[in-house]
């Protein structure tokens, strides 16, 4: 090898190593072990109360409309005492609103969070996404949802509503 | 013809809250004998072993979707002519056409209300125009 040859051999090694030490900055910037130890847990916690307070709330409201609906109406002003004391249970369940909002807003802003820092990673490395690496759970979930068209909930304007259902109906009527 | 409020209806949805609605409003359209089932095997399970009148389903539940419990009734001599209703809140239109190539007698959006589901079986038990 001549000398040349090994002063660009040093100057690529060079450069390897800075940019060994600039992507592990980036690395650490990335900031993984805290999303993967705390805020990725927190947000699933914060979801999974989201879950339970709303199917509380939603038991409690069809528990008082379930009441009301089996009241006794015979008697006018012990009827009335009673919707009004089940009214009064009514507005206080739908205080939960005020708390999943807030719960909500804080896994939108853990998002945001590592939206932030995965994008800056993923641009300063060039990274590119390589197909094929789904776990096996993930691919099994994929095949199944295509399979069975579990596409879920519409976001606004991308599902029918149901007069555009009806009318698809009937087009599709005698098919 | 309207719909014999005396029938057997069974309710399809893996939400117990889903369930609890649908029962309600069937009560208050006249339905009293309702019956229940978590996913589309406990439901194939349960035609076999009563008659219903009626099934509302859900399309997304685990292990067996509605869309399949719809495809098992129809392939089903003795269950194929079982009036079915997906309430679902799948709304896209591959969703729709599959479940009407499927068989699927009507098809409820959720949300929805109580003047829907009354509309939409209705409309099952009208005689054809």
């Amino acid at each position: 090898m001549g000398i040349s040859d090994k002063i660009e051999l040093e100057n690529e090694l060079r450069k390897i190593a800075d940019y060994i030490v600039t992507l592990r900055r980036e690395i650490a910037v990335l900031q993984a072990n805290e999303m993967h130890m705390e805020k990725i847990p927190a947000a699933g916690q914060e979801l999974a109360a989201v879950v339970s307070s709303t199917e509380g709330a939603t038991n409690e409201i069809m528990a008082i409309a379930e009441n009301v609906l089996s009241a006794d109406a015979s008697d006018p002003a012990a009827y009335k005492a009673f919707v009004d004391k089940e009214m009064m249970a009514l507005f206080e369940t739908c205080a939960f609103q005020d708390l999943t909002g807030q719960r909500i807003s804080r896994v939108v802003k853990t998002l945001e969070h590592i939206e932030a820092r995965v994008s800056r990673f993923a641009t300063y490395a060039g990274v590119e996404d390589q197909p094929g690496h789904a776990t096996p759970h993930e691919a099994e979930t994929a095949a199944r949802k295509e399979k069975y068209l579990l596409n879920g909930p519409s976001i606004a304007d991308e599902g029918n509503t149901q007069p555009d259902i009806d009318r698809l109906l009937a087009s599709l009527k005698g098919q | 013809m309207a719909a014999d409020t005396g029938m057997p209806i069974l309710v399809v949805d893996d939400y117990k809250t889903m369930i609890r609605i649908i029962r309600n409003l069937l009560k208050q359209l006249g339905f009293e004998d309702v019956d229940e089932a978590a996913d589309g095997k406990e439901a194939l399970g349960k035609l076999k072993e009563k008659k219903y009148g009626l099934v509302i389903s859900d399309w997304n539940m685990e292990p067996m979707t509605g869309y399949e419990l719809l495809r098992e009734v129809r392939a089903d001599p003795d269950l194929s002519k079982t009036p079915f209703i997906m309430v679902t809140a799948e709304s896209k239109t591959e969703n729709v056409v599959a479940a009407k190539k499927a068989g699927v007698n009507n098809y409820i959006v959720k949300p929805f209300n109580a003047a829907t589901l009354k509309n939409k079986i209705d409309s099952v038990f009208a005689p054809a125009a």
